[in-house]
């Protein structure tokens, strides 16, 4: 399957998660853990699946917004 | 007689009309978790100051938000695979952690799979639960939809799963079941559940962008509890009439949603994310005893002895030449795939295994990442590039360890071209012949530097589980169930003795 992480587009097996994604690209996961949102914004866990198509977003906007907090505080 | 009875039925129709529309809206509340993945001890996340989770604190938090109003606690799947807590008891300490909780209602993962069948069967058995799937047929034991009455409002679960959980599990564990549309199910089961229910709730493990599809397509679903991406959504999101919540994962957050009913309808509603927080409340005692019996057993079982080492296995040199560990992790994956080759990266293992009683915790503490196999279709030249790549990281984590192969390099040689002779079995490796090679997901997924594997990916057409195989693209065998090194502990039990050494498999030559 293909994905796009900040629009640069990652291939993965099926099966294969939002870690997957980060490694590929060269990214230590577990260091992005708290950066990664999905095109809604929001946050997703490194083990979460995923689907053909699917867009992650680490320093890029995501496109729409459903409601936010941040999950530090 | 005539005007009595229309009487009568004046009197009873607007006795109905008036205990429908002017009867008092109705409360209930859902609690819900998912890819809980057995992590039912805190831990602390990166990037976080203090532990979260804990399945004790999810409990007690679960007990405080029943005694407010009625409540329904719903799991949203892959709740007993994953963490050591786990999978050391495939997955009965979770059902038994759940079944303490109340859980109402249940919907299959696809890592409910990992076990196998005859396991999830035991597991379901054990559920005081029930556990759903209405798009699984041929599986034993699970429902496609409940009724529960929760307070005064009747609910009706219908549970569904992401069809793709052939491709991500064992092909084994799938064997002879068949994952339908999610979408086209819940438009038969909306029909088939009862119609006196007052909402209608599907538990869904299939993400959160495929639960926005099906709010937006699938009409009469009032709540959709999801599961499998991960999601934190920090507030229920609306589409259409449908309310999607999701609870992030590993138990560090439970959701709530709070809803006033009338009529079969959502007057309103309101809800969003606890975090579970160990240090600012009480854990359920009983929760609490679970959690700890079982973390008991495991402290036992790492002790266990589970081999014996007739030679130290070197686990400190794997980042700069062959070692008897790395064969003897290679030559596992090998195996298990059925692969002509095996790669694995010297990273992988952390640590030596001392000659004498191997223990479990030896073995998990050497391979402390949860890597799974994966067998890759690839070309020979691929496979080159592959091992060029490999040592020319020697001294790090990329450096290779092989099993089915013998390579030839010169360290001092001219960086990207240090690899001079590859050997499968005894031939020559043929850049233009496909190969099996087996290797751990890290790496298949390109870790480490290894681009050439994700090659194969892109030119990777639609892959299918046929017949317990995966067949039609690049990728012939993944079983994200099950991680190294809990193959390498039943290689060990299996075998009894182990006694690898090194076969000239990596060999250092210049001209």
């Amino acid at each position: 399957m293909r994905v796009f992480v900040d629009g640069r587009e990652v291939f993965l097996t099926p099966g294969m998660k939002v870690r997957h994604a980060l490694i590929q690209l060269g990214l230590e996961p577990r260091e992005h853990a708290l950066l990664l949102r999905d095109r809604w914004g929001n946050l997703v866990g490194l083990d979460g699946a995923l689907r053909d198509g699917d867009e992650l977003f680490l320093h890029a906007e995501p496109a729409e917004k459903d409601p936010q907090e941040d999950p530090t505080k | 007689m005539f005007r009595a009875f229309w009487r009568l039925s004046l009197v009873i129709g607007i006795l109905l009309w008036s205990s429908f529309s002017w009867g008092e809206p109705k409360e209930l509340r859902i609690i819900h978790f998912n890819d809980f993945h057995g992590f039912a001890r805190p831990h602390r996340p990166l990037g976080f100051s203090e532990e979260m989770g804990g399945a004790a604190w999810i409990a007690s938090l679960a007990e405080d938000l029943r005694g407010e109003k009625p409540t329904l606690f719903l799991a949203a799947g892959d709740m007993i695979h994953g963490d050591n807590w786990a999978n050391l008891f495939k997955g009965e300490s979770v059902i038994r952690l759940l079944n303490a909780m109340r859980i109402d209602a249940m919907v299959l993962g696809n890592h409910e799979f990992d076990f196998g069948r005859g396991v999830l069967r035991q597991r379901i058995k054990e559920a005081n639960f029930p556990i759903l799937g209405a798009n699984v047929v041929g599986m034993e034991g699970i429902r496609r939809h409940v009724v529960k009455e929760v307070g005064k409002v009747r609910v009706g679960i219908i549970g569904v799963i992401t069809p793709e959980t052939p491709l991500a599990t064992h092909p084994r564990n799938v064997l002879g079941l068949k994952f339908l549309n999610p979408e086209e199910v819940l438009v038969r089961e909306l029909e088939a559940i009862p119609k006196d229910v007052d909402i209608v709730v599907v538990l869904s493990h299939c993400g959160y962008s495929k639960d926005r599809e099906i709010a937006s397509r699938v009409r009469g679903i009032h709540v959709i509890v999801g599961g499998h991406s991960h999601t934190r959504l920090d507030e229920p999101v609306q589409i259409g009439d449908t309310i999607i919540v999701q609870a992030w994962e590993h138990g560090k957050t439970l959701g709530v949603l709070d809803l006033l009913v009338d009529g079969g309808k959502i007057l309103s509603w309101k809800g969003g994310l606890r975090d579970i927080m160990p240090s600012r409340w009480q854990p359920d005692p009983m929760a609490m005893g679970i959690v700890e019996r079982y973390s008991r057993q495991i402290s036992r079982l790492l002790d266990t002895v589970v081999g014996v080492a007739e030679v130290d296995l070197d686990g400190e040199n794997v980042r700069d030449r062959e070692t008897n560990f790395g064969n003897l992790v290679a030559d596992l994956l090998r195996e298990v795939a059925g692969a002509h080759v095996a790669l694995v990266n010297g990273g992988s293992i952390r640590r030596s295994i001392p000659r004498g009683p191997v223990t479990l915790d030896s073995i998990y503490s050497a391979l402390p990442f949860d890597n799974y196999v994966v067998t890759l279709k690839i070309r020979g030249k691929e496979l080159w590039e592959a091992l060029e790549h490999g040592v020319n990281g020697k001294g790090g984590g990329r450096f290779p360890q092989v099993s089915g192969m013998r390579i030839t390099y010169c360290p001092q040689g001219e960086p990207g071209k240090r690899l001079r002779e590859v050997r499968v079995g005894m031939e020559l490796l043929e850049m233009d012949n496909t190969y099996l090679l087996a290797t751990n997901d890290f790496l298949a997924a390109g870790g480490d530097g290894y681009s050439s594997f994700v090659q194969g990916l892109e030119e990777g057409s639609k892959i299918e589980n046929l017949g317990g195989a995966l067949v039609g693209g690049s990728i012939t065998f993944s079983d994200p169930g099950r991680w190294v090194r809990e193959l390498l502990a039943e290689k060990v039990k299996e075998r009894g003795i182990l006694s690898p050494s090194l076969e000239g498999r990596i060999v250092e030559a210049c001209p």
